[in-house]
């Protein structure tokens, strides 16, 4: 049974994306209706013990490093550029205003970032840096206004992911539905829980490099982005996903990946990491026949046409048995994450030597590693024409088996308006404008400038279902 | 009485075979009924044992019949057909019947009946108007026939109305007023001449309302039991006699455009193509005839045999009209195309092949203990997946058995079988042979299998139990 999972997010606010989906349905980002709160109110757990837990000084410096952070974000879908709204937690880790969330709270499509100290008052804030593979994003407060304002609050700080242990009781601190700090406490459940790789719900891909802790600590959406603390207070996860319809079965990111990510979001804004291209599988159960002992070696399910792993020669069903002659073991999925987190360590452009193992022969590759890349591609908005847009990448034509990556994949229209009438809609591929082939979106942006300065007809050529259709956009 | 007579020696002298001989429309639906038959066959496949119903004409004295194209669906392999059986309407016996194939052409089916029923039988060229009689126009009475289902013996009954529009679709077609005859029965006119073959019906349009939707959604409803649109008889009884050589329909002619479309109106207009249809093509097959031509995706075709292509409406019949003139020649024959590319307009000269091997026509088999059929990987299975037709190898899978052996391995339909046990299978012998053996030894208790999903492939274990 595939069991799907919803990002706890931010999006309370925006009724057009809840979405109460049961465990068997699929979209991440599916949300607890607000009518669920009132249920929550009557049957949520007793809070009344924070002193059983020993209320360390660390743990009162915890709770007033907890924000609550609001977004308003452009939004390209639906045919023009308009602006949203959704909440989410944060945590403070510097005394110079550093705040750690969820990529699915604040991503570059945030215009504006206001952050809720504990104290309760708003100060604004910036994105310093996204990483959607792992679902974090780093903030920083605008501390003029801190100074300006007198405003005091104090930061958290990391405890150790890899020593937490099923049963130990740890605190999930945010602001759940956007209430004021919320304290939830709850227990270890797991300690590293495994998810196949996915997509948030605009399409960038999560997951591939960590394992999630598992708490039964109540978190709901809101929660997103807020610490999972132990009876300290040192942050050991990031609060970020939930199920849907079932009982306290919280996730986070460990600590382990968070201080990764921190430290190179601060140093560049973003991570670069490597990748050779292959698609990895869990051995579990085929070591008898690849003829290997137990704990030994990795399964490539997959290996993407011209990436590094298919020039090196590796093929699908080989197996992989190291990684610079040191050993790897990829018998269960919840070891993958890792393997693949040691390859993206590497500086892009790394030669590595991967030892293969096929059919009985065993030998050395060497493999120029390249750097990771999303399918998302550069999405824009054209209001004269109602139509939104997202460039083919090269990694989106590369999965959907295209030969190059002219053209723009349509991402919304706008009723009424030019797309709309020329009969346009949301999954068709746009590849030339005016007889001119869309080699970059800067093609699409100069044809609309020309429509909006003078309106004339202009001729689309337009994939749908790998149908061609010529269409005229009329003023 | 006189009049009748008159007529009837009129008749013997100048026609002989063409005479009419009844006069009353009750007489020469009697006569007329002679012509029809329906037909059933079972399709078979591993999970799946169905029976289909038809109607035909008869076509000459040696029982040959004539059945619409839709009467089989176009996915089936011949193979999987049989039991056909022929049926004089009204009785409830019917007799053994030769499926002969389908004509790429036109799209019809042949049947041949037993000698006995064909000698009871009239062909429908019996009914054929003389030359020079007056061609079919706006509000000519016409009649025709229906047959009730199989339960009814097929009981004949009579249809009429009167003709509202003639059209090219891209073939001449009627549309009368009101329903006219089966799909696949004739129509007549009030002398009892045929003019025509009824085509499977246009759909009507309703209007659904529902909460969600208070302006109400368009539904399409198409009667399959009756038609009021007919194949007028000029463009029936010169191709009546295409008569398929193998059952396969083969040979067929191959041009290698993929997604032939209408060109939009307003596109159209907007290049200067204002007083004819023309049709884009989307793809151009690896290999094909059309790429060795020259012809690039987003060409648009404007003429055909240096004729540019008349005006239709709607717009989509001009795709009917540039498949057919594919169809209509054999694989070897030279079509001249003009395409507008850009500004320019483009002569090709297209030397046609042999149509590739299609999925219907791909070998396949069954395994019982595994619970999959798999089939042969075919020219259009690459082109699916976006492949090299030069990369053509093992297999696809067709069919999964729910709760077999290989239910529950995480095998999908369609996935395409590239490694078996390790070793690469290049080609649907290799498959069968290595899942036969897999499928023979009893003692085996698990199997592996590199399968290609998409962009990706998987490592697949199969446990026997």
């Amino acid at each position: 049974m595939k069991v799907i999972v919803f990002a706890l997010g931010s999006h309370v606010f925006k009724q057009s994306i809840v979405k109460f989906s049961s465990a068997r349905s699929t979209p991440v980002g599916g949300f607890l209706p607000f009518s669920l709160i009132v249920v929550l109110a009557i049957f949520g757990p007793f809070l009344g013990h924070l002193e059983a837990a020993g209320m360390s000084r660390g743990f009162s410096a915890l709770l007033n490093s907890v924000v609550r952070i609001d977004v308003r974000q452009v939004n390209y879908e639906g045919g023009t550029q308009h602006f949203d709204g959704s909440i989410g937690s944060g945590v403070i880790l510097t005394e110079d205003g550093l705040i750690l969330t969820n990529a699915h709270v604040v991503s570059p499509k945030a215009v504006e970032v206001s952050v809720t100290l504990s104290s309760l008052e708003n100060v604004g804030a910036k994105l310093v840096g996204w990483d959607h593979w792992t679902d974090l994003a780093l903030l920083r407060l605008d501390m003029d206004e801190v100074a300006r304002r007198h405003l005091s609050f104090t930061h958290a700080s990391f405890g150790d992911s890899a020593k937490l242990y099923v049963g130990q009781t740890v605190f999930a601190v945010g602001t759940p539905f956007g209430l004021t700090r919320t304290v939830t406490r709850g227990i270890i459940s797991n300690t590293s829980q495994y998810f196949d790789p996915e997509r948030n719900e605009d399409g960038y891909e999560t997951g591939l490099f960590n394992t999630w802790l598992q708490t039964d600590a109540a978190i709901n959406p809101g929660n997103s982005g807020g610490p999972l603390v132990t009876e300290d207070g040192k942050v050991i996860g990031i609060t970020t996903r939930g199920y849907t319809g079932a009982n306290n079965l919280g996730f986070a990111i460990p600590s382990s990946t968070a201080r990764e990510v921190v430290s190179a979001l601060l140093k560049n804004g973003k991570i670069i990491r490597s990748t050779v291209g292959i698609v990895p599988g869990a051995l579990q159960d085929l070591e008898d026949f690849y003829s290997l002992a137990l704990n030994t070696g990795m399964l490539v399910n997959s290996v993407y046409p011209k990436s590094p792993a298919a020039v090196a020669g590796i093929k699908a069903g080989d197996i992989l048995l190291s990684i610079n002659h040191v050993k790897i073991d990829g018998r269960f999925p919840e070891q993958i994450p890792s393997i693949l987190n040691s390859i993206a360590k590497q500086p892009v452009g790394t030669e590595l030597v991967l030892t293969i193992k096929r059919n009985a022969k065993i030998q050395d590759l060497l493999v120029k590693t390249e750097m990771l890349e999303t399918s998302v591609g550069e999405e824009r908005a054209y209001d004269k024409w109602g139509l939104s847009v997202r460039k083919i990448s090269r990694i989106y034509a590369r999965e959907h088996g295209r030969s190059d990556q002219n053209g723009v994949i349509v991402i919304g229209v706008q009723p009424g308006f030019p797309a709309d009438v020329a009969g346009i809609q949301r999954g068709d591929i746009i590849t030339a404008i005016n007889r001119t082939q869309i080699s970059s979106i800067d093609v699409v942006t100069q044809a609309h400038d020309l429509f909006s300065k003078k309106p004339e007809a202009t001729l689309l050529e337009v994939e749908k279902d790998r149908r061609v259709a010529f269409v005229i956009l009329k003023p | 009485m006189k009049f009748f007579r008159l007529f009837l020696i009129f008749g013997l002298s100048v026609f002989t075979h063409r005479a009419l001989d009844a006069a009353t429309l009750p007489e020469m639906w009697a006569e007329r009924v002679k012509s029809v038959v329906a037909i059933d066959y079972v399709t078979e496949t591993e999970d799946e044992r169905r029976m289909s119903t038809a109607y035909g004409v008869a076509i000459d004295s040696q029982g040959t019949i004539v059945l619409p194209s839709a009467a089989i669906s176009a996915r089936i392999d011949p193979k999987h057909l049989s039991r056909f059986r022929a049926y004089i309407p009204g009785e409830a016996v019917g007799s053994d019947a030769t499926y002969l194939g389908q004509d790429a052409y036109t799209g019809w089916h042949y049947v041949r009946v037993s000698n006995s029923m064909a000698k009871e039988l009239i062909p429908i060229t019996r009914w054929t108007a003389p030359k020079g009689a007056k061609r079919l126009g706006l509000s000519d009475f016409v009649w025709g026939i229906g047959l009730r289902n199989k339960e009814e013996d097929f009981i004949p009954y009579l249809m009429q109305s009167h003709i509202a529009i003639v059209e090219s679709l891209p073939q001449v077609t009627a549309i009368a007023q009101q329903e006219v005859a089966g799909p696949g029965l004739p129509v007549f006119d009030q002398d009892g001449y045929f003019v025509g073959l009824a085509t499977s019906s246009f759909a009507q349009t309703y209007l659904e309302f529902s909460k969600m939707d208070r302006i109400g959604s368009p539904v399409m409803l198409v009667d399959v039991e009756e038609s009021s649109a007919f194949l007028v008889s000029d463009e029936v009884l010169p191709v009546l006699s295409r008569r398929p050589e193998q059952v396969s329909g083969r040979p067929l002619a191959w041009f290698g455009a993929y997604g032939l479309e209408p060109l939009d109106r307003e596109a159209a207009a907007f290049l200067g193509l204002t007083s004819q249809s023309s049709v884009v093509v989307s793809e151009v097959l690896e290999d094909s005839p059309a790429e060795k031509a020259g012809m690039k995706a987003h060409d648009i075709i404007v003429g055909v045999d240096s004729v540019d292509l008349p005006r239709f409406r709607p717009d989509h019949v001009a795709t009917d009209y540039v498949e057919r003139c594919v169809l209509k020649h054999r694989p070897g024959d030279n079509l001249k195309l003009t395409v507008l590319r850009g500004a320019n307009r483009i002569n090709l000269n297209v030397v046609l092949g042999d149509e590739p091997k299609m999925i219907r026509e791909a070998e396949s088999k069954y395994f019982q203990r595994l619970g999959l059929t798999v089939r042969e990987f075919v020219y259009a299975d690459a082109i699916e997946r976006r492949t090299s037709v030069k990369l053509i190898s093992g297999a696809i899978v067709s069919y999964i058995k729910s709760n077999s052996a290989i239910d529950g391995s995480g095998l999908m339909p369609d996935d395409w079988i590239k490694e078996i046990d390790g070793s690469s299978v290049d080609s649907f012998t290799e498959v069968v042979k290595k899942l036969t053996s897999i499928e023979n030894d009893l003692k085996r208790k698990e199997f592996v299998m590199l399968v290609s999903r998409g962009a990706e492939t998987a490592v697949l274990r199969v446990k026997l139990h």
